[in-house]
């Protein structure tokens, strides 16, 4: 058994707004092991994305901790990468312009930069599109350049915020498959937040399924099917239907 | 159905521009020619030939592309000076919290004074020459500009910034990466204005006090009752504040490319 | 973003240091001579006098002010009634687009205050032709606006008009009008503040009364105070005219900006 990485302990988050003070995270205890994809699957206004900020630095948790490889997070840093559910690709620079970002903020030299940036290019599929603008690409395109301007920094640890979420339904499978092809090439931590169970199967390690605000861990499934996986696959839909059976149906 | 708004063939437009210009031009000259009015406005005829015999022959003491060039290096010094300020003094209000709160009451007192009220004032203070109009387009530019570059800070995507400190950029490097690129737009959309305004304030400076330009062309030309003087400038002044915009869009869209959709 | 920062108190201490230092500088040491920057305290002075004296240029400030209010709300009037529907028959109707639009686009770079000498020329130094000025300059905010705010109307609305079985006009006045709502209003705001400007310069040109006049009188027998102000009565007057037509805005606007 491989180490834990991230560790959260006892973690909460409240935001006081006008309305008085929102509960949003209440006392959450994960760990993630070394190399594991780990999705976090709930129902849509859950606190998923407040969790995964918490965790990549980018809130602050108001209870609890988080450690990554026994380092506190209290903001971010390339040692946690991220790709954003709305892209946050910066529409100034080109392809290559964004991935080697990060490389270019650690003043890595530009002939070193350019040939990272480019393996991670190739490693995405966009080899020949490293001079296009983002609003030049499809809306898949663009998010195979948030991922690969994630990895390029190589982090520790990934995090993916429904990186998905805003692809028609075929783009998203094949993104699925390719996302999973990168992965066993590069193997890395990946914490993936999604609210499709078809996703976070196919996808998962280990599935944690979170309940409505206040988010509260409702169960977790290891994931044991062999890669690739297949959507009508006998265990594959059994295993839907049970997480489906438990998840909160209330809005 | 088709699209409401899909523009009509470009031989279609042309063709109705020609019809309806020349239509416009036919019935000034008849109304010159034959009504009362023939009187006061001359007709498109003598104002287009005089246009054209302008640039040859002085108007005072200059031809029509000397006083259009007089009246031009006063807006380019006063916009470059008074943009270049601009543009500084409204990144700087966006960004550090402690500048907004003292420069901006103080920018805002003087901000609603549109330029053309200076004028006595600026007579007053630089005396009759240069000094006061480049004093008076500084002004005008560097009012537009500033508000633009101060909503540009202020309207840069958090989101982008939470990516770069991700991706490992220091307080000084979002400031030059994220922050100055995404205000860029707005910055040309208040050079825009800005230019507009400056050769507004230019001609009304020279018609209040001037000897040469495009402004002092037609106010000579009401004091002398010849309206095909004040004709030849107007057309002077639209020719050149349309070069100016169109000029502005020319380099604001050579800067932005990543800004057009390439699909 | 939770904790704002409040630096209120620097905001005022900058206002008042700023008149302190001008104080300090006009009224204090004299360094500046009283026909090129009076102190505040005699500004102020001025102020309240200039608002019942006739003096030195035949109106008070508040005649000079309803003066200049009249015409510029006259033309502004004016330029809102006919630009915005001719804006809005441009965009809507082709047949007017084609022919309209080319002359329209020969008068549009000429800025407001240039047509001024031909105006005076074609009729006098009264009223009328400060009015022509303002409205010209008032006109052309309104149609552009007024054009490009149709333009916005999606096609997929016009489809529904249609499937309702919405005639041309009705397809105008329910769907492509109110989506050009927020654009009109802003050419009608923009349209405000240039003639505001245009009267000024109107009235520094030719004229016997108004603001504009008044300065430049004022200049003529080196009175800085005045001068002064009557840019501070321009300044108020604008802002208050961009504040009320911003919250005329918000209320009509209010349910157009969350499509």
């Amino acid at each position: 058994m491989s180490k834990d990485i991230i560790v959260c302990q006892n973690l909460g988050k409240t935001f006081d707004t006008a309305r008085g003070d929102v509960h949003v995270i209440d006392k959450i205890d994960i760990r993630v092991r070394e190399n594991e994809f780990l999705v976090l699957f709930g129902p849509g206004q859950c606190g998923k994305s407040t969790l995964i900020n918490c965790m990549a630095g980018l809130e602050r948790a108001t209870q609890g901790e988080v450690r990554i490889n026994d380092k506190i997070v209290d903001r971010p840093g390339p040692a946690r990468g991220v790709v954003y559910q709305r892209m946050a690709l910066f529409p100034w620079l080109t392809v290559m312009g964004n991935v080697s970002y990060g490389l270019k903020m650690k003043k890595v030299p530009k002939k070193e930069r350019l040939e990272r940036a480019q393996y991670y290019i190739n490693l995405v599929g966009l080899q020949g599109f490293e001079n296009s603008y983002p609003a030049q690409l499809s809306g898949g395109m663009q998010q195979r350049v948030g991922i690969a301007r994630a990895y390029c920094i190589e982090p520790e640890v990934l995090f993916m915020d429904e990186p998905f979420g805003h692809l028609d339904a075929q783009t998203r499978y094949l993104m699925q498959e390719d996302l999973m092809k990168i992965w066993e090439h590069e193997k890395r931590t990946i914490v993936f937040v999604t609210n499709n169970i078809e996703e976070a199967i196919y996808l998962a390690d280990r599935v944690v399924v979170m309940t409505n605000c206040p988010t509260k861990i409702k169960r977790e499934y290891e994931i044991n099917l062999p890669r690739p996986r297949d959507y009508v696959d006998k265990e594959f839909l059994k295993l839907r239907e049970e997480i489906s059976s438990i998840v909160d149906k209330t809005v | 159905m088709k699209n409401r708004f899909k523009d009509a063939a470009s031989y279609e437009k042309m063709i109705c521009a020609g019809i309806s210009i020349l239509g416009f031009l036919c019935l000034w000259q008849l109304v010159v020619s034959f009504t009362a009015v023939g009187e006061l406005l001359s007709g498109p005829l003598i104002v287009l030939s005089k246009f054209v015999t302008s640039i040859a022959e002085p108007i005072g003491t200059y031809t029509i592309q000397l006083h259009i060039f007089w009246s031009l290096s006063r807006v380019m010094i006063g916009f470059a000076l008074g943009s270049a300020v601009g543009i500084v003094v409204g990144i700087l209000m966006g960004w550090f919290k402690i500048i907004d709160a003292v420069v901006r009451p103080l920018f805002e007192i003087i901000r609603p004074i549109p330029p053309i009220a200076w004028i006595p004032l600026s007579i007053l203070w630089f005396g009759l020459g240069e000094g006061s109009k480049y004093f008076l387009i500084f002004y005008a530019a560097f009012c537009g500009i500033t508000m633009n570059a101060y909503s540009g800070v202020k309207s840069v995507d958090p989101v982008l910034i939470g990516a770069a400190k991700m991706l490992g950029a220091n307080n000084r490097q979002v400031f030059t990466t994220i922050v100055l690129p995404s205000c860029i737009p707005h910055i040309f959309a208040g050079l825009q204005i800005a230019i507009g305004t400056s050769w507004a304030t230019v001609v009304a400076a020279e018609m209040v006090r001037s000897t040469e330009g495009v402004g002092w062309m037609i106010i000579k030309g009401q004091d002398s009752n010849s309206t095909v003087q004040i004709l030849v400038g107007i057309v002077a002044i639209g020719i050149v504040g349309y070069i100016l915009a169109v000029s502005m869009r020319a380099i604001e869209a050579k800067l932005c490319v990543w800004r057009v959709r390439g699909k | 973003m939770k904790k704002k920062a409040n630096y209120w108190y620097l905001s005022i201490l900058s206002i008042l240091a700023f008149i302190f230092i001008w104080w300090l500088f006009c009224d204090v040491l004299k360094m500046t001579k009283e026909s090129t920057l009076p102190g505040p305290i005699k500004v102020m002075e001025t102020f309240i006098k200039k608002l019942s004296s006739t003096a030195p240029d035949g109106a008070t400030l508040i005649e000079h002010i309803g003066s200049s209010l009249k015409i510029s709300m006259g033309g502004w009037a004016m330029g809102v009634v006919i630009g915005t529907p001719l804006g809005i028959c441009m965009a809507w109707y082709k047949k007017i687009d084609l022919f309209v639009r080319p002359v329209f686009d020969l008068i549009r770079p000429v800025p407001g205050l240039a047509w001024i000498p031909l105006m005076i020329i074609l009729f006098g130094i009264g009223l009328t032709s400060k009015i022509v000025t303002v409205f010209l300059s008032a006109f052309v905010p309104c149609v552009l606006n007024s054009y490009t705010g149709i333009r916005q109307t999606k096609d997929v609305h016009l489809w529904v008009g249609q499937t309702f079985g919405a005639s041309n006009f009705q397809m105008l006045i329910n769907i492509a009008v109110p989506t050009a709502l927020p654009l009109v209003m802003t050419g009608v705001r923009v349209a405000l503040g240039a003639s505001w400007t245009c009267i000024v310069a109107a009235e520094m040109l030719a004229s016997t009364k108004g603001l504009g006049y008044m300065i430049q009188q004022a200049r003529g027998i080196f009175r800085p105070d005045i001068i002064i102000c009557g840019m501070i009565a321009i300044g108020v007057i604008g802002a208050l005219f961009s504040w009320l037509l911003s919250l005329i805005e918000n209320r009509i606007v209010r349910g157009a900006k969350h499509i």
